[in-house]
């Protein structure tokens, strides 16, 4: 069925919060979702060429690294980009055979493998790049937001999180409901001016991103620390210091 | 957006097949259908066999051919559903259509079912338009020229084929060739006005954007998240050169509308008629193939923009 659901009352919103001002590229997350969708409810993910001069597959979640230059600075944002799980998901409406869909419990968009005929007209309905052909299946593949962990009640409780959440070293990414502005997700984006992508095309993306703070902590100057100390102890760092430095 | 072959088939060739179609329906509807049954059921004939081969193409489009039924369900949102659907009504309607011209001409059943094949061949027309229409990360398809655009070149290619069939069929040019001669022009400046479009056009979004940012910060991508080519770039990174684009745009006006304006031009004058006729077929039909790729190739997805390349 690809009409968009009719929200119902108190349905939940799941998606990602990602924090740019925390993420430091290290592709984690990619990896993990790698590595769990090769193995759960739908893998396994293709790789091409593996070992070969152009290695190529499907990933769900890309990261890519930028420089930005405002007001005289510049400073390197990492953008993790995988399925922002929109509202007004074009790439839904444009599946002529009802694989593509989003559920009216959470808002999450999947894609039925059984039933999926590889057309590949719903990847060009999605302005982020977020659906890859799998070429060995010959159907479309994307982000489920571990769909199959998430509701998963084999698994403890705190584990019950996508892959690239759980994977983050820095916890930049961030799992919730985002209908509910009481969730810390909401919070999180009404505190620190989450920001959609591509905003101005309409698609309401669910995911949600925080934009990179400017540091505004002055830094102490550096030989301010080793310089003091009186007596004996001042003395000997001061030697120590000195030792070391050489 | 990469050109792959099986939809430029399916568009260029169910573009003459439903023009064609059109143009038979036209002139039964209108009772102008000369009294020979042999154009009308050749015509429906004709039509039918390079739509089904337009299809047939299009079908190597997907990755799971066996199940290509399953995308005839989804008509109340996806335009894809609906071209698929409109496609096979006009099977049983052009059928009966030209079983009713073979009991002849001036019935109303033959003026109704002709009026008929005339609204669901443009309207499966319509939807193969439709489908690049509604796109929105492709600015050069979401704009108000795609759709009268591919109807405009169906009805031209399709009225080509009709001046042709009319002289190979009646021995003589009738007005076919003067009709075709009009929608060469009409096509030709259709075509113009959609390049002068989509070349004055801004980009659809900018990378600060795409990222999340304002609008007046400088975005530079630094690092890909891969150093090979994936699906997306394959698929909507496709770039062609300025300098290539400008010598097939020549070619597409050259071949696909000019010369045939001015060969059916000199049909109509009975001058080889038939030979001239079938010339300027045969250049459209690598006209509009060079335009269909131009459409494709031309065309800039959004998502390349998070690798740095334009939209």
């Amino acid at each position: 069925m690809t009409m968009l659901p009719d929200a119902a009352p108190g349905a939940k919103r799941l998606g990602l919060v990602i924090d740019l001002d925390t993420c430091v590229g290290c592709h984690a997350c990619a990896v993990s979702c790698k590595e769990w969708n090769n193995g759960g409810k739908f893998g396994p993910l293709p790789d091409y060429d593996k070992q070969g001069p152009e290695p190529d597959g499907v990933w769900f979640n890309r990261v890519h690294s930028y420089e930005v230059a405002a007001d005289g600075c510049s400073s390197t944002v990492n953008l993790p980009r995988s399925c922002l799980h929109c509202e007004n998901a074009l790439c839904v409406t444009v599946c002529p055979t009802g694989a593509s869909y989003k559920r009216a419990e959470d808002g999450i968009v999947l894609i039925d493998p059984e039933i999926c005929i590889g057309c590949k007209l719903c990847s060009w309905a999605c302005p982020y790049g977020a659906r890859e052909f799998d070429e060995e299946e010959g159907v479309m593949r994307k982000c489920t937001l571990c769909v199959d962990r998430i509701y998963d009640r084999n698994l403890p409780e705190a584990e019950r999180e996508p892959a690239c959440v759980a994977a983050c070293p820095t916890r930049a990414r961030h799992f919730g409901d985002l209908a509910d502005p009481e969730s810390g997700v909401s919070k999180l984006v009404a505190a620190r001016g989450g920001k959609s992508l591509l905003d101005g095309l309409g698609y309401r993306p669910t995911n949600q991103y925080l934009p990179s703070r400017r540091a505004t902590i002055p830094a102490a100057p550096r030989e301010a620390t080793s310089g003091t100390g009186e007596g004996f102890g001042g003395a000997l760092l001061r030697l120590l210091d000195r030792a070391l430095s050489r | 957006m990469r050109p792959a072959g099986s939809i430029l088939l399916l568009t260029t060739l169910t573009g003459f097949a439903f023009g064609l179609l059109a143009w038979i329906g036209a002139y039964a509807a209108l009772g102008l259908l000369p009294a020979i049954p042999r154009l009308g059921i050749t015509g429906v004939a004709l039509g039918l066999l390079l739509a089904s081969l337009g299809l047939a193409a299009s079908m190597l489009h997907l990755g799971r051919m066996e199940r290509a039924w399953r995308a005839l369900s989804q008509w109340r949102s996806s335009w894809l559903s609906r071209e698929g659907v409109c496609a096979l009504l006009i099977y049983p309607v052009a059928i009966l259509f030209a079983f009713t011209l073979r009991s002849g001409h001036d019935r109303v059943a033959v003026r109704l079912l002709g009026a008929l094949v005339v609204i669901t061949s443009l309207a499966t027309v319509l939807c193969t338009a439709m489908i690049y229409a509604s796109l929105k990360p492709i600015r050069q398809w979401h704009n108000s020229h795609t759709a009268p655009g591919y109807l405009i070149y169906a009805v031209f290619s399709g009225a080509l084929l009709f001046a042709l069939l009319h002289t190979a069929l009646v021995g003589k040019p009738g007005p076919t060739d003067l009709i075709a001669a009009a929608a060469a022009a009409i096509a030709w400046l259709a075509k113009y006005a959609y390049w002068r479009h989509v070349d004055a056009q801004k980009p659809l979004a900018s990378l600060a954007a795409a990222v999340g940012l304002p609008e007046d910060v400088q975005v530079k991508p630094l690092d890909a998240p891969h150093f090979t080519e994936n699906y997306v770039l394959r698929e909507m990174g496709f770039a062609l050169a300025r300098r290539h684009a400008a010598k097939l745009r020549r070619m597409a006006l050259g071949l696909g509308f000019a010369l045939p304006l001015g060969l059916t031009l000199i049909a109509s004058m009975e001058i080889a008629p038939l030979t001239t006729t079938a010339v300027a077929l045969a250049c459209a039909v690598i006209g509009l193939l060079t335009e269909r790729w131009l459409f494709f190739a031309e065309a800039t997805h959004v998502a390349a923009l998070y690798y740095g390349r334009g939209a």
